[in-house]
């Protein structure tokens, strides 16, 4: 198997990026390339270090945006740079580079749902289904030729840090499948067109501008607790709400059996129409 | 308590039961998705508060150590 790409550089943390640290480690023989992993969000949870250190893939951690961007800038070697689970925008003046390809995992079937959280987003607003897109990068945010996508649905349960975890096996799985077109430089990617439901999704927004009303039906409740729980990983604020007239930040929240219901300090319960019930844990602010 | 404890910890990473080692998201038995639905069953079941500060690997290195970590978390109650 041949490419011309001399080193092949990998960004992100999290799951996915483990998963396919370990596939481009293993792959290595195959095409000859040196590997190398950058960390740049730093996660008390990450074990990317460790699966460098096993597989001997040289680790390097730049937290700040400069000092990546200057890294990547003095790459003389033809690489590819995959960006997978990773907040970093590439300048211009990288991105365009004759000997740079980069791709990225983006957590959404682009066109729709680009920029941040996307999860979230794509939970808040009620989609049955979503996925993601493995494109290139391009200039522009989330813009570039799709070269896979793979989709799921949505369940009416499903939280967003187990959204997050189906899109990174899927993204696993795409870039498997996608790696050695891409190496080989035959992989064929199509633009994105156009969709009427783009809009940009930004890091300062947070769904319902993270406040929500009691009265609000209790299924458009629950959809806004599911689109910012991501457990103890503080991607949100907690959200608020309004208890007696007093402001309250919601601890925990969870969909309930009637007959499981208890009753507690600062604790609320909102009933849906087939009696179940969304228990509510809250703090007074 | 403990009991209480290891039923989470089997329905969510059941190898964690059986785990007798000291990293185990190191050695991929739990990984931080099902770190996420632990410390969100737990904080349901013993109606607690586990802060963020306390999600890091050295707090789930093995079974005993989340056992510790609830115990902790409760007497500071």
């Amino acid at each position: 198997m041949k490419t011309n790409f001399e080193r092949v550089v990998i960004i992100g943390y999290g799951k996915a990026t483990g998963e396919i640290l370990k596939y481009a480690a293993d792959r290595r023989p195959d095409y000859g390339y040196v590997l190398q992993f950058i960390e740049h969000e730093i996660h008390a949870l990450s074990v990317t270090k460790q699966i460098c250190e096993e597989r001997g893939i040289p680790f390097a951690s730049l937290p700040d945006k400069r000092e990546l961007g200057e890294y990547l800038g003095k790459i003389q070697e033809k690489t590819l740079i995959v960006s997978a689970s990773n907040n970093f925008l590439f300048p211009a003046a990288l991105v365009e580079r004759e000997n740079m390809t980069i791709i990225n995992f983006h957590n959404a079937l682009l066109p729709d749902y680009p920029g941040r959280n996307a999860p979230s987003w794509v939970i808040y607003q009620g989609e049955a289904r979503t996925g993601i897109t493995w494109h290139y990068v391009t200039a522009g945010v989330d813009e570039g030729n799709i070269i896979i996508q793979k989709s799921c649905g949505i369940g009416s349960d499903t939280k967003a840090y187990e959204l997050t975890e189906t899109l990174m096996d899927l993204a696993y799985d795409g870039f498997c499948e996608c790696f050695d077109g891409v190496l080989q430089e035959n992989a064929e990617a199509r633009p994105q067109g156009f969709s009427p439901k783009r809009r940009m999704y930004r890091s300062t927004e947070i769904p319902g501008d993270g406040f929500f009303d009691l009265n609000e039906p209790p299924e458009k409740l629950y959809r806004l607790l599911r689109s910012v729980d991501y457990g103890k990983i503080g991607i949100f604020p907690p959200l608020q709400m309004e208890v007696a007239g007093k402001r309250a930040e919601v601890l925990r929240y969870r969909k309930i059996a009637p007959e499981k219901r208890t009753e507690g300090a600062d604790m609320l319960y909102v009933p849906f129409a087939d009696g179940m019930l969304l228990k509510i844990k809250y703090r007074l602010l | 308590m403990e009991e209480k404890i290891l039923e989470i910890l089997e329905e969510y990473c059941e190898e964690a039961l059986d785990y007798t080692g000291d990293n185990m998201m190191e050695e991929g038995v739990i990984d931080s998705f099902t770190v996420i639905n632990v410390v969100s069953e737990l904080e349901d079941v013993f109606d607690i508060e586990i802060d963020a500060k306390y999600v890091v690997a050295e707090n789930f290195r093995n079974k005993e150590a989340v056992i510790e970590l609830v115990r902790r978390l409760l007497e500071d109650e």
